[in-house]
């Protein structure tokens, strides 16, 4: 009986599994050995594959160390100084986000009296869904979780869950400064929202479709980004106000309200919130490097196979979050109100231009 | 429960523990007096603490590291308590400063608190203020401490032998005395060249006795019973705040000298006259009457010298405490105030 699952499973994981010859002859070794081969075969299996390794949760794991690092890194460069670097000299501090993460599994984690309890506990753990959720559906060459013509909408309307979560967050905190962090949420949410929509919108006229692949295919002469420049533009901004880096870290100023919503949190919780943001920009700039800088068109290599088209999406993806980085030790915070006026006004100005772009050049192409 | 947590302490995730804390000694933002600025040197390109992986961060709830730099007055010593009471354990506190020592420049001051008496100090880095080398070779013993489990001495001094047949030397004595004040004298009178000054004076005459101490400053002499009547008077005349309120402890003659220096904001030529009109009142039963309601400038001024002297400005509403912590001693600025002794236990 069992015997039979296994092999009917076996069947199912082989008939779509990743071709990688650089690895293969360790794949046929391991092949042989019973119950070691029928989770080889899992990992290899491409709906699995893209979701648990490339581009989904072990290379997100990844680059949350590589981004915390990096970011502090940049930043201290940029300010004269050295940044983190005696906790491993001759990798120049890299591990310094494992260290902050272990030092936050294993701190206290304070409820205090007045949180809704439950809410206050759950909510970052439940906040992971809305994160986890787009991850299925990017596809990066043949590895795709959950293959439909209609990805990209879903991956926008999963991406507008979070926010919402945040907010939930700030009103389970039972705290002023959370309060005002949680309402500045919400009003950025409204500000950024729109643009971004209609920013994506005018790709998806663009390329006739919402599904990733006619986008990437659309994509092998000119990028995207050349193609709408301005809806280009409008999507990075509306990144940057979504992901709240800091031109327009105004929900969580910590010099403000003390990290807004996530005031009160500590601990393991508060690493949870605190990588929140940076999964949002993970997963904001793989649907960026789909629809403006050709996917995962690129490199290939022969030995690589199937690998090559997570990898260099992923590639892609860390370098635009690497340049994004920069702006953090640029810029100044704007006044919230600042921001309502600008996005309200011109944001959304330029998103209905480059709509306009969308739909003519949709039309020709 | 408890065994769960110590398991978490020295279980097989201690190390691991150990060394994520270590690597990981965030100081909260807590700057109370001027060390401060070293601890922001010592974090600036210059000597940057982030190479050692501390880094400086919002609030308490996220950290695990207190700086405490110098000075801790009573009201601060409250917020230094609930800071630390909001840190999630692991927590550590390092105290920079001469004055978290021992009060450093303003040892014997009625106001200040020791951080050790309100929180479980890690290190002391002596010096005022300790260079930022001193700051960041505290956290590092702070994580030697971590990684071995216990404190090291840092620093050893050479030994040199005592010369024979030298007396020894006498320790200046502390300051704790109370000086037999000589009288005050507020209105010393100066010749000046102040036309607008002299005709003042001669409408003032009518108040109480005016005399010119300098360039725009007139200084008005009037009996307890009129100070009312004369403020009243000063107001028609168009002066409309008061500036300042001083008291002045007289205590071999057993009198306090009271001080209100009003001013104009509305009428031009007398905005850069400043009017001292003082009275004295006796020292065992110091009252006086406000004038808040006459002038509203005064009202907070008043409050302060409730505090601070312990006259009691009549018709003025606040009661209790004002600038001061609730538990600080009374009256700290007579000169008869008196400390509590400093008193050291030893084994
Ligand atoms: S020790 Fe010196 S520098 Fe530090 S707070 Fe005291 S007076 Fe200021």
């Amino acid at each position: 009986m069992i015997d039979e699952i296994l092999a009917t499973l076996m069947n199912v994981f082989r008939s779509n599994s990743m071709q990688i010859p650089l690895i293969q002859p360790i794949v046929d070794y391991l092949m042989q050995i019973p119950l070691i081969n029928i989770l080889v075969a899992l990992i290899l299996w491409r709906p699995f594959f893209a979701v648990v390794i490339m581009p989904g949760l072990a290379v997100l794991l990844l680059y949350l160390l590589y981004i915390v690092w990096f970011e502090r890194k940049l930043t201290a460069r940029i300010q004269w100084r050295v940044g983190p670097l005696e906790v491993a000299r001759p990798i120049r501090g890299a591990i310094q986000a494992l260290a902050d993460g272990l030092r936050y599994f294993f701190q206290e984690a304070i409820v205090h009296r007045d949180a809704h309890r439950p809410y206050f506990v759950q909510l970052p753990i439940l906040a992971f869904i809305p994160i986890l959720l787009p991850i299925a559906f990017i596809p990066a060459g043949n590895a795709v979780g959950i293959k439909t013509p209609y990805a990209i909408q879903l991956i926008v309307a999963f991406l507008a869950l979070i926010p919402i979560t945040i907010i939930a967050i700030g009103w389970a905190s039972n705290n002023r400064f959370a309060f005002v962090g949680s309402v500045r949420e919400a009003l950025m949410y409204v500000a950024y929202e729109i643009p971004f929509i209609i920013a994506v919108i005018s790709m998806i006229y663009l390329y006739g479709s919402g599904d990733p692949y006619v986008a990437v295919e659309k994509q092998s002469l000119v990028p995207g980004a050349i193609l709408n420049p301005i809806a280009f533009l409008v999507f990075l901004i509306t990144m940057l106000m979504a992901t709240s880096r800091l031109p327009f870290e105004i929900p969580e100023a910590d010099q403000e309200i003390a990290f807004g919503p996530f005031v009160e949190y500590s601990g393991m919780l508060f690493g949870l919130v605190m990588v929140l943001a940076y999964e949002k920009l993970y997963i904001m700039t793989l649907l960026f490097v789909i629809l403006f800088l050709g996917g995962w068109n690129g490199f290939y290599f022969e030995p690589l196979g199937d690998l090559n088209a997570p990898l260099c999406l992923f590639i892609k993806t860390v370098v635009v979050i690497s340049i994004i980085a920069i702006v953090r030790s640029m810029y100044a915070r704007y006044r919230i109100d600042q921001t309502l006026r600008y996005s309200f006004s011109w944001l959304i100005a330029f998103s209905m231009v480059a709509l306009g772009i969308g739909v003519v050049l949709g039309w020709i192409l | 429960m408890e065994e769960f947590t110590k398991f978490v302490r020295g279980g097989i995730l201690g190390p691991i523990k150990k060394w994520g804390t270590k690597w990981s000694l965030w100081p909260v933002h807590l700057v109370t007096a001027c060390c401060g600025a070293e601890l922001a040197h010592a974090f600036a390109c210059g000597y940057d603490g982030e190479r050692i992986g501390a880094l400086n961060y919002g609030i308490a709830r996220q950290t695990n590291l207190i700086i405490v730099e110098g000075a801790i007055t009573r009201k601060m010593a409250r917020v230094l308590r609930i800071t630390w009471e909001q840190m999630p354990d692991p927590k550590f506190v390092i105290v920079m400063g001469a004055c978290g020592l021992n009060g450093g420049i303003f040892w014997n001051g009625y106001n200040l608190v020791k951080p050790s008496e309100v929180v479980p100090v890690e290190f002391f880095i002596p010096g005022c203020p300790p260079t930022p080398e001193a700051l960041l070779r505290g956290i590092r013993q702070l994580q030697i401490k971590l990684d071995k489990g216990v404190a090291e001495n840092s620093l050893t001094f050479s030994e040199i032998a005592l010369e024979k047949g030298k007396k020894p030397k006498v320790l200046p004595v502390s300051p704790k005395v109370v000086s037999n004040a000589p009288s005050i004298v507020v209105a010393v009178k100066k010749a000046v060249d102040w036309e607008f000054g002299k005709q003042l004076c001669d409408r003032l005459k009518a108040i109480g006795r005016a005399v010119i101490t300098a360039k725009n400053r007139i200084a008005l002499k009037v009996e307890v019973e009129n100070l009312r009547s004369a403020a009243m008077k000063l107001k028609d005349l168009g002066f409309d705040h008061v500036k300042s309120v001083n008291v002045i402890d007289v205590p071999n003659e057993g009198k306090f000298i009271v001080e209100f220096l009003i001013s104009s904001y509305s009428v031009k030529e007398l905005m850069p006259v400043l009017v001292n009109l003082y009275t004295e009142i006796s020292r065992k039963e110091p009252k006086i009457s406000s004038l808040s309601d006459i002038f509203p400038s005064a009202d907070y001024l008043e409050r302060e010298m409730q505090d601070f002297f312990g006259v009691n400005f009549v018709g003025n509403p606040w009661k209790g405490k004002f600038i001061l912590a609730p538990d600080t001693p009374e009256f700290p600025l007579r000169k008869d105030f008196k400390l509590e002794a400093e008193s050291y236990v030893g084994d």
